[in-house]
């Protein structure tokens, strides 16, 4: 009886604070619906207005349902945090994918939803339909959604709701983050959203000088700056047209682009340590050393590979190329300076193996990056080293082994072993996806490639992914961009607790 | 029946003179250039599609891009030319249809590796035009009813919290 009283108090806490996140996402619907009566778009303005009062009444709903929880105080438990974020998630992408559906520009509403998790997610592969057709108000939407999801979601609403966010740190957590630039989490959150502001501005503003320059009208050139801005920021690479980042034909608008999905791969807490003065962290810290190497060696590698395969007429075309879409794939963000074929077509197996390896690797923790994380890259080979130099010196020496990531850290099995189970994880769905790919006629390389962007949530396509592809193949590549993002428990939580429930309706039926 | 016979052998001969004529202006999909691009790499094709987006002048020269539904691509041609398309594809208008011959470069010395195509003879096939909107009222009044029962739900929910902080 306590635990069925126990259950439903459960229920009730994730019912409140999964409406008050899509309370908050749902209010975001605004910004397209003022975007398209700007532009006099009257269509998807009357779908962003149908979609956002589904949005409201639902996320109402779910909060009324949920109030009492409020009411007798009861305390929020880390599965329920870990629970809400994870299933939020899902909430909102079916929500937000109705503009979408509304719009005619998806075929099915299984496109739309891949569409929305694929901006959430920071993943930025699309089966939108007519690219060049969409309208802003949409484009808007899609460059929102990716911008919020890199910063994620409970992060935004811990921002505006600080007050009514109980157990806040253990949603933070459940999100896939970590990292406290200040005591508390809603401080924290607020600073994650004051970095990205303040870089939104700056980085807008020159993508905006940058676009006139190349021949954008000034509002034109307005809007691709900003959705480039958002793309980049959050590593996500959705752009508003289908030719991607090739549209603009300017190597000085993907050098800026790069300068800002560099820095959106980094983690928070570098950004903070280094406004707060503390720029030793650059030069100290084990993402950024584990981020130089491998992107270095992997630009080096594919550079030899292609020279040998003649693929580029000269240094220029190919460090051009070859620089921009490596560090795309291993920051995650998935612009692509080639066409999607051009990798199958061109590069050669050992080209598409160095972007499987990047794009797997990923940017840093706690940032808008996906991948398994140069940090987790860096603990399981310091700790490989670390258990190398155990065995060769005596059993009586007791070294204590450091690595540095915002402050010293003491580097045990523990941490070794955590960064290890996730890598394992990433490897085990990256894995899966590649086999199901295979298993629908695809060759195999292709198949890896696309299974390691989707699971690194990176972007770039091999060109599998269209709205012609299996159905099961979608569906398998939504799950693995939202594992991907969430990293895992979160999700796993969510499946525990919705199985332990159906457990234990189960027993109650055959009780009675 | 040798005046048929002869008539007939006079009407073969034209047509296949005539076929033999036509044969060099054959439009190529945009797709084909990219799955066929070591191919096609420094040879002279004809595409047709949809300008889209806007044009990006460099100086005498200006990029375009072409859609033809396969996929789309940029194309580098003569400033005065561009200036010439009067529509371009967005969500408000179709762009104008233009016939575009010139050199596909699978990975374009001149711009960084970039597959693109030099433009040197172009034509538009058929002008774009304005996109008219058709709004259902269907659609309208389903926002209306949702957006007031959305309301009505807020101002519930405002009151029951303003009650429990009382």
């Amino acid at each position: 009886m306590i635990s069925s009283k126990h259950r439903q108090n459960g229920i009730e806490i994730i019912s409140y604070y999964t409406g008050y996140i899509v309370l908050i996402v749902a209010s975001l619907m605004t910004i397209p619906i003022i975007t398209s009566l700007l532009f006099l778009e009257w269509n998807p303005m009357l779908d962003f207005i149908i979609s956002d009062a589904i949005a409201f009444i639902l996320g109402i709903l779910l909060i009324m349902y949920g109030m009492r929880s409020k009411e007798s105080k009861h305390d929020m438990q880390w599965k329920h945090g870990f629970v809400i974020a994870s299933l939020s998630w899902i909430v909102l992408t079916v929500l937000c994918a109705i503009p979408y559906m509304l719009s005619g520009h998806t075929l099915s509403f299984v496109d739309a939803c891949f569409d929305v998790m694929s901006g959430f997610t920071t993943t930025g592969l699309s089966l939108t339909q007519d690219l060049d057709h969409v309208s802003i108000g949409l484009n808007m939407w899609r460059h929102i959604l990716t911008f919020i999801g890199g910063q994620g979601m409970v992060v935004l609403t811990l921002t505006f709701l600080g007050k009514e966010m109980g157990g806040a740190f253990k949603m933070y957590v459940g999100e896939g983050k970590d990292i406290e630039l200040v005591p508390n989490v809603k401080g924290t959150a607020r600073q994650i959203w004051k970095i990205s502001m303040i870089y939104l501005i700056i980085g807008t503003s020159v993508l905006w000088i940058v676009g006139m320059s190349i021949g954008l009208k000034p509002v034109s050139a307005f809007l691709h700056a900003l959705f480039i801005f958002a793309s980049s920021w959050s590593t996500g690479g959705f752009a508003p047209n289908s030719q991607n980042i090739m549209y603009y034909h300017s190597i000085m608008f993907e050098t800026v682009a790069m300068v800002i999905f560099i820095l959106g791969s980094l983690n928070f807490g570098i950004h903070y340590a280094i406004w707060q003065g503390k720029r030793k962290e650059i030069v100290k810290n084990i993402e950024i050393q584990s981020f130089l190497v491998t992107s270095f060696v992997a630009c080096i590698l594919v550079l030899a590979g292609l020279a040998k395969l003649n693929v580029y007429p000269d240094a220029v075309a190919g460090f051009r190329r070859v620089i921009f879409n490596v560090i795309s794939a291993h920051t995650t963000t998935g612009f692509g300076s080639i066409y999607a074929r051009q990798f199958a077509l061109e590069w050669g197996d050992f080209g598409i193996l160095i972007m499987v390896v990047v794009m797997l690797i990923g940017g840093s923790a706690c940032s808008t990056a996906g991948g398994f994380k140069g940090l987790r890259v860096g603990i399981v080979f310091k700790g490989l080293i670390m258990d190398v130099k155990k065995l060769l010196l005596t059993e009586r020496s007791m070294n204590v082994y450091k690595y540095h990531h915002i402050k010293d850290r003491v580097l045990d099995d523990t941490v070794i072993k955590s960064s290890a189970i996730i890598i394992i994880c990433y490897i085990v769905t990256f894995a899966t996806g590649t086999i199901l790919g295979t298993f629908y006629g695809y060759p195999i390389s292709a198949s890896a490639f696309e299974s390691a962007s989707v699971t690194g949530n990176v972007g770039l396509s091999i060109g599998i992914t269209t709205s012609s592809m299996p159905t099961v193949m979608k569906l398998f590549y939504i799950i693995a961009m939202y594992l991907g993002r969430l990293e895992f428990l979160s999700v796993f939580a969510l499946i525990g607790y919705f199985l332990g429930g159906v457990k234990k309706a189960c027993k109650n039926i055959l009780k009675h | 029946m040798q005046k048929y016979i002869k008539t007939l052998m006079w009407v073969l001969l034209f047509t296949f003179a005539l076929t033999f004529k036509v044969n060099a202006q054959s439009l190529t999909d945009i797709n084909d250039l990219i799955e066929k691009a070591k191919e096609y790499d420094g040879e002279d094709v004809t595409i047709q599609g949809e300008v889209i987006g806007e044009s990006m002048k460099r100086g005498n020269y200006s990029w375009i891009n072409i859609n033809d539904g396969t996929n789309a691509i940029g194309i580098w041609l003569d400033s005065d030319i561009a200036e010439g398309i009067l529509s371009y594809g967005h969500y408000k208008s179709k762009g104008d249809t233009v016939k575009i011959t010139g050199i596909f470069n699978r990975a374009c010395k001149e711009h960084g590796g970039e597959a693109d195509l030099h433009s040197s003879s172009f034509e538009i096939v058929k002008n774009g035009y304005e996109v008219k909107e058709q709004i259902s009222p269907v659609k309208i009044i389903i926002a209306v009813i949702l957006t007031l029962f959305a309301l009505v739900l807020m101002l519930i929910l405002v009151k029951v919290i303003k009650n429990r902080r009382l």
